[in-house]
Parts: C-alpha cells; structure tokens; sequence
C-alpha cells in the first residue's frame, strides 16, 4: 500500500458538516454553508475545558439526593450511589447494574479516555491510531446513555405524587448530573480524531 | 463543473467521476468510487468508514419519517402508563414529565427533558421528511441546506430510546408500589424509537448532501 496523501497537506479542508472538500482558503463550505476548517478549532483546548468542567459538576452529582422522597412523616433524600446500594440489598441485580453502568462506570471511563485521547494528540502517551480510533468511536456513542438516571427522576417525579402517602422531587443532583452528561458529550463533540493521526505522522 | 444526469430511482449518483473524499478520522485523500446500493467504503490509511449507499434511501428515510410522526402523536395523545395508589391516579406522558419538573421548581431540567425527548425527535423526523420528501423526485425546497445542518445538529440530542431503557428501570424501581396500568402510548413510544433508527440509519450523511447539492443545481 502506498502511503496517501492528506488534505490538510494538499491545503484541502474537508467540510465538518458535509464532508465536501474545498480549499483551505475559502471561509465557508460552497455546498452546506458550514464555517470550513483544517481542523476543529482549538479542539484540544475546548475538549479539556469541557472535560474540567464535567469532573467538577461530577462531585456534587455523586454527593447530592437526586430525588427526594418524602412520605407519611419522613423525608428521605438518596444520592445516586445509595439508590444502586439499596437496590442490590433489595435483590434486584438487574436495576443495580443498569444504573451503576449509566451514572458511574460511562462517565468515569468517558472522562479517562478523552484526557487519554488528549494526551495522546500532544504526544504524552502512546497508542496505535487504530485502538484511539476504537476508544473515540466508543466513547462518542456510548455517553448518550448515561442520561438514563435524569430520565428515571423525571418519570418518577411524574408519576409518584401521592400527596402526603409518597411524593417525590427531583433533587439537586439530577441537574448537576445532567450537566455532565451535557459536557462529555460536547467535549467528544469538539474532539477532532484526525489530530490522532497527525500526530502518528509526524513522530513516524 | 460536469453534472452527472441524475435521475431520482437510480442509485446513488456521485457528483464527478473524479471525486475525491478526505476521510474523517485520519485525512486521507483517497478517490470515491460510486457504490452500488448496499456497499460501502472504507479509508485505505485508517480503514473507517467513509461513505455508503443504503439500499432505496429516500423512501425508506421518508417512510420511516412520516411513520415516525404520526406515531409521535399517538405517543403525545394516549399516556404510557397509569399508576393507582391510596385513591391518587397518575398518567405518564412525555410532557407529563416536563410538567412535572417544572411543577417541582426544576425549570432547567424541565427544559433539557423537552429537548432531549421532544423537540429534538420532532425536528429530526421533520427536518428528514422535509428534505428526503422532495428529493425522491430530485427537488430541493427552500432553506434546505439550514434544515439539513439543523437534522446534523439535533440528532445527538434525541434521547427518546434513552428515554425508553429509563422507562424499564423506572417499571423494577416502583416495583409492586402500586398497581401499574399499561396503555397504547407505551406501543407507540417503542414504534417511534423504531422509525426514528430506521429514518436516521436509512440515509448517509454524504449522500443526502450530493442529493441536496444536485438539487440545486437543477
């Protein structure tokens, strides 16, 4: 296999949003319109910021109630971590997984493999082009999921409004833990995987 | 620029025969041929996806797009479930839940769920039927190219299908709290996460571009 030419070498941009290749001198898309770039603008700048910003809505997500039940004479506010230990307590593997997977294990690993990611587009860390591929593709489609838990609060605080029986609220966390979601998601958003492979070029 | 005769029932026509794709994730210049339907191409530096020809992609995005919307009413008419306890009887629906959040002094996050699972589903079965429609006999309407980059950008957004799985977990966390009634709503909230994927999946992205461009030029 000969070795290719890339577009950014032949001063080619390819369009974010349509794919169409035009000179990188022009401004903006002649087909879709879209703003043109090389690459995504400050895209390691923007993903970094974006993945602080998340580890830190991170902490009051885990620490807070994400809902609160308030019952005959008692009120009751369960963080995310006590409503996956209550549930395994109770038996119920299945549930216990689920939400532990969506609120703890996703983002956990989205975070650690974009600060990964970023590394290894300045060269901190090594890597095959082929596995970051993998590790990128995975993390963008992976981390829409993680909303389950606000959707969870959100059925809950419409169904259960039983007056003084049992009603529940949603709770600080839920909109903190909606957040971070938000930003892994625009931090994967504004990651540009060819940086990967411009780097592999360059130290090759 | 030498256009290729398009004709709407034909495969998917790229625009020159000399045409070249830089691929997304590596950015490598590479030739693109013309796929028949059901083919794709691949990089040959990184060896990800470039491009496909999905077989009959303009009826099947527009028919799982009308399918998406009018299941999309019948998901908003009728409840998904009903709970009854101590005398209290419940309804849930997608604004239900919005209602809900905003009732509860949660108006931020009342406004992400109206987004996640009902503007953002809504202006990508629309914006899809708007352009895909059309293009089936080779027009491009007005304001095509903003509608095609507003699909681009609401599609990350709509959560309905993650909305469903919260569903099920919701169902194990009530438990046997109450007594819990299932109604057509719930079927057509499955029948939509079905055509949304089937519309979404049914088009390359690169594909409804050449088609809006060649419409265009006409």
């Amino acid at each position: 296999m000969s070795t290719p030419s890339f577009a950014a070498d032949q001063g080619l941009a390819s369009c974010h949003t349509c794919g169409r290749l035009s000179p990188a001198t022009d401004h903006h898309c002649r087909r879709c319109g879209a703003k043109l770039h090389l690459r995504k603008p400050n895209s390691l700048a923007r993903t970094v910021a974006l993945l602080l910003a998340s580890i830190a809505l991170y902490v009051p997500a885990m620490s807070l109630p994400v809902m609160n039940v308030s019952g005959i004479g008692s009120e009751d506010g369960g963080t995310i971590i006590s409503g996956v230990i209550t549930f395994w307590e109770m038996g119920s593997y299945p549930v216990a997984i689920i939400i532990f997977t969506a609120s703890v294990i996703i983002p956990v690993l989205k975070i650690v493999a974009l600060a990964w990611l970023c590394l290894a587009a300045t060269g901190k860390v090594g890597g095959t082009g082929h596995r970051l591929a993998l590790t990128y593709h995975v993390t963008e489609i992976v981390g829409r999921w993680s909303m389950i838990d606000v959707f969870v609060v959100a059925i809950l605080v419409c169904l259960v409004r039983l007056g003084t029986l049992m009603t529940i609220t949603p709770g600080p966390a839920a909109l903190s833990f909606a957040s971070v979601v938000i930003l892994t998601m625009l931090a994967a958003m504004s990651f540009d995987p060819r940086l990967l492979w411009d780097r592999q070029r360059r130290t090759s | 620029m030498r256009l290729i005769q398009h004709h709407p029932g034909l495969p998917w026509p790229r625009l020159q025969r000399d045409e070249k794709v830089a691929c997304e994730f590596c950015d490598a210049v590479q030739s693109a041929p013309r796929l028949r339907e059901g083919e794709a191409a691949f990089c040959v530096h990184c060896g990800e996806l470039l491009y496909q020809n999905r077989p009959n992609s303009l009826s099947r995005a527009t028919g799982f797009s009308i399918a998406a919307l009018i299941f999309m009413g019948m998901a908003h008419s009728f409840p998904f479930l009903s709970m009854s306890a101590a005398g209290n009887r419940n309804e849930l629906t997608l604004i239900g839940c919005v209602e809900a959040l905003a009732a509860d002094d949660a108006p931020l996050l009342a406004c992400l769920c109206l987004i996640f699972t009902v503007i953002a589903p809504l202006l990508l079965t629309t914006a899809l039927l708007y352009l895909c429609g059309p293009l089936m006999i080779g027009r491009a309407l007005p304001g095509a190219k903003q509608v095609a980059r507003a699909l681009q950008a609401s599609e990350p957004w709509s959560m309905l299908e993650v909305f469903l799985l919260g569903f099920i977990v919701s169902l194990m966390k009530l438990g046997d709290v109450a007594e819990i009634q299932f109604h057509i709503g719930l079927a057509a909230l499955v029948a939509v996460v079905v055509s949304i994927a089937g519309a979404t999946g049914g088009i390359d992205r690169r594909e409804l571009w050449d088609r809006l461009e060649l419409a265009n030029a006409r």
